[in-house]
């Protein structure tokens, strides 16, 4: 009885044939690949209303770093692997590092802020109109607007948590100009951090229809001696059925006082 | 740059204008001191769309129907914008204006008759009460009793530590933003956010139990009507202490007016471990639109910045519970909560 491998054995050329045509075909592709893909589309623009989540270990540890007994081991997603912090801000960094199983403030179930909410292991939904889309995270179904209606920057702004979203355009491509944040997140579990002078510049854009690349320049006078590049990869959830579920995390201290319940007999 | 938080600004306003609203009583109060004044005005007017909490005390029924208003792309009512509830904040469920229960200030205690002051959001059964077994009723008077001075974690609102507002009650609570999308209705309160899926999915797994429930909707006609299962039944309703438990069902029906500046709530809720029969609950909303003031309680929003003549409104990010260190005026420097601390509730959120 012929197994499968004999069965095809005699095919093989023929697979690697077609498989280096289509390498060759999707190589040559490049710039023209928005339109030989279909990439759903709303108002013209790319249209990334769905459910996305990243596989890296970005949200253990942006840089570079082996196995430990709170993290996997990664690669980082850092341009040049390590955050260029000034020397002082490489002090907090490392006293954040130690400290982390407490300060983290993801434990203590807080809004994750940008870019982190991207790449925390949690799914995240975007919704999407012409005027703004709106980023609700699973984790504390914390929600950040970007505008893409032409309006900018409030002129007297507040810190926030998410900071203030504006965006344009620029071809397939969605910049945002993010600003105004408060000091109170962090960038990962690791300790990496930022002031209230974060300036961040996204980038989204689809590499095929169920799968965007994101990227990020980080700016932070008061913290890094020059701005520097993350990038993660997102992936659509597929599953069946797959939905948001309420994170609210931060009242799991308390939430087994409610609802009132009958007195034992 | 400003360094206190939206929340604290908005908690700030709050606490402003309930000194305002109790302005009224206390006059009222004063003038039955004064012998030549023979009689106070029962009642301080209300005004839709005014400043303040309370917009109005009596509101018009919409019943279900045709929509013959505009529809987005994907064929749903569109019903986009900003909304919030006419009458009153969660002080209190069934006499939605009648202040706080056993509040210790006298001043925050209504003076007119009941009839007075806008209805009981329970609109069946007739009397306006939650139909409770009779243990469920102790456990809300024991609430009543503990809230003012809590001795007990369970006799601290969940909202007070910025717990998701839960339903029904994050439809009288601030103002809210309703936004559509095929296949959705996305709700996003002051304190919580709610996903209303359309495409007919099975809910999750029962065990599962969220704060704001598992939602399932379609449209009929005007009427978006809303199945909620999933639900941990520990928001409370209010700062009256009424609750359903996590065994609840909780039917919807959101009706809306072919004009789009309102809409009726009603809530059908079944719970055979608390209630002895199902009940309704129903809620007036209004729409706020760039025609309308600012309101720091329904309708937080904030000129955008923009070349064009239009008028397009910002409503900032609505965090909660980082701020709400010490009642979110002292955000910046409060320490992590500590799990189980009864501390003083939110004396005027």
């Amino acid at each position: 009885m012929k197994t499968a491998q004999t069965q095809y054995a005699h095919q093989r050329p023929a697979i690697i044939c077609l498989v280096g045509i289509t390498l060759v075909w999707l190589l040559s592709a490049g710039n023209t690949f928005a339109a030989g893909t279909k990439i759903p589309r709303l108002n013209g623009k790319p249209d990334f209303s769905g459910i996305w989540q990243t596989t890296s270990a970005a949200d253990y540890d942006l840089e570079p770093h082996s196995n430990r007994k709170d993290a996997p081991p990664g690669a980082g997603i850092v341009e040049g692997n390590f955050i260029p912090y000034l020397p002082s801000a490489l002090e907090q960094k490392k006293k954040n590092f130690e400290a982390r199983a407490t300060l983290d403030p993801a434990l203590k179930g807080y809004t994750l802020g940008v870019p982190r909410g991207i790449y925390y292991p949690e799914p995240f939904q975007i919704f999407q109109r012409k005027q703004d889309l709106t980023l609700v995270h699973q984790f504390g179904h914390s929600v950040r607007t970007i505008h893409t209606d032409g309006t900018d920057h409030p002129k007297d702004p507040y810190d926030w948590w998410l900071g203030d979203s504006r965006a344009k355009w620029e071809g397939d491509t969605l910049v945002v100009d993010i600003k105004h944040f408060n000091d109170k997140t962090w960038l990962d579990g690791a300790g990496n951090y930022h002031s209230d002078a974060l300036h961040v510049i996204e980038k989204w854009s689809f590499i095929d229809p169920n799968t965007l690349e994101y990227q990020a320049t980080i700016d932070d006078p008061k913290v890094y001696s020059r701005p520097w590049n993350l990038s993660v990869i997102l992936y659509r959830h597929r599953e069946k059925d797959f939905q948001l579920i309420e994170d609210y995390r931060f009242t799991l201290d308390y939430d087994q006082y409610y609802p009132p319940k009958p007195n034992k007999q | 740059m400003k360094h206190y938080t939206k929340l604290g600004s908005t908690l700030i306003f709050g606490l402003g204008m309930t000194a305002l609203l109790f302005t009224g009583s206390t006059r009222a109060a004063d003038t039955q001191t004064q012998p030549e004044v023979k009689k106070a005005p029962a009642t301080r007017p209300l005004k839709l769309g005014g400043q303040g909490i309370e917009q109005e005390r009596n509101f018009p029924k919409i019943t279900s129907g045709k929509w013959t208003g505009p529809r987005l792309a994907d064929g749903q009512p569109d019903v986009q914008g900003h909304w919030s509830n006419t009458v009153a904040n969660h002080n209190n469920f069934t006499d939605p204006q009648g202040g706080i229960l056993n509040d210790p200030n006298p001043n925050r205690i209504p003076k007119g008759p009941r009839e007075e002051r806008a209805p009981s959001r329970v609109s069946d059964p007739a009397d306006g009460q939650v139909p409770f077994q009779p243990w469920a009723l102790e456990k809300v008077k024991e609430f009543r009793a503990g809230f003012h001075n809590p001795t007990k974690p369970e006799y601290i609102e969940p909202l007070a530590r910025c717990a998701p507002g839960g339903i029904p009650k994050s439809l009288f609570w601030h103002g809210y933003e309703i936004s559509q999308y095929p296949g959705y209705v996305l709700f996003q309160f002051n304190s919580g956010t709610r996903i209303i899926h359309l495409d007919g999915k099975p809910h999750l797994p029962e065990n599962i139990k969220l704060w704001n429930g598992d939602s399932r909707g379609h449209w009929e006609g005007n009427t978006l009507v809303v199945d909620v299962g999933n639900h941990n039944g520990k928001a409370l309703f209010g700062r009256s202490g009424e609750f359903i438990s996590e065994n609840g069902k909780i039917q919807e029906r959101y009706i809306f007016s072919n004009d789009g500046d309102r809409y009726t709530y009603e809530a059908l809720l079944t719970d055979p471990t608390v209630y002895t029969r199902p009940f309704t609950v129903t809620v007036p909303a209004r729409k706020w639109t760039a025609k309308d003031e600012p309101n720091g309680w329904h309708f937080e929003v904030e000129p955008a910045t923009h070349s064009g003549k239009e008028i397009i409104l910002d409503q900032y990010e609505r965090i909660c519970t980082e701020n709400n260190g010490g009642f979110g005026l002292v955000a910046a420097e409060a320490p992590a909560p500590t799990p189980a601390a009864a501390t003083t509730p939110a004396p005027a959120k």
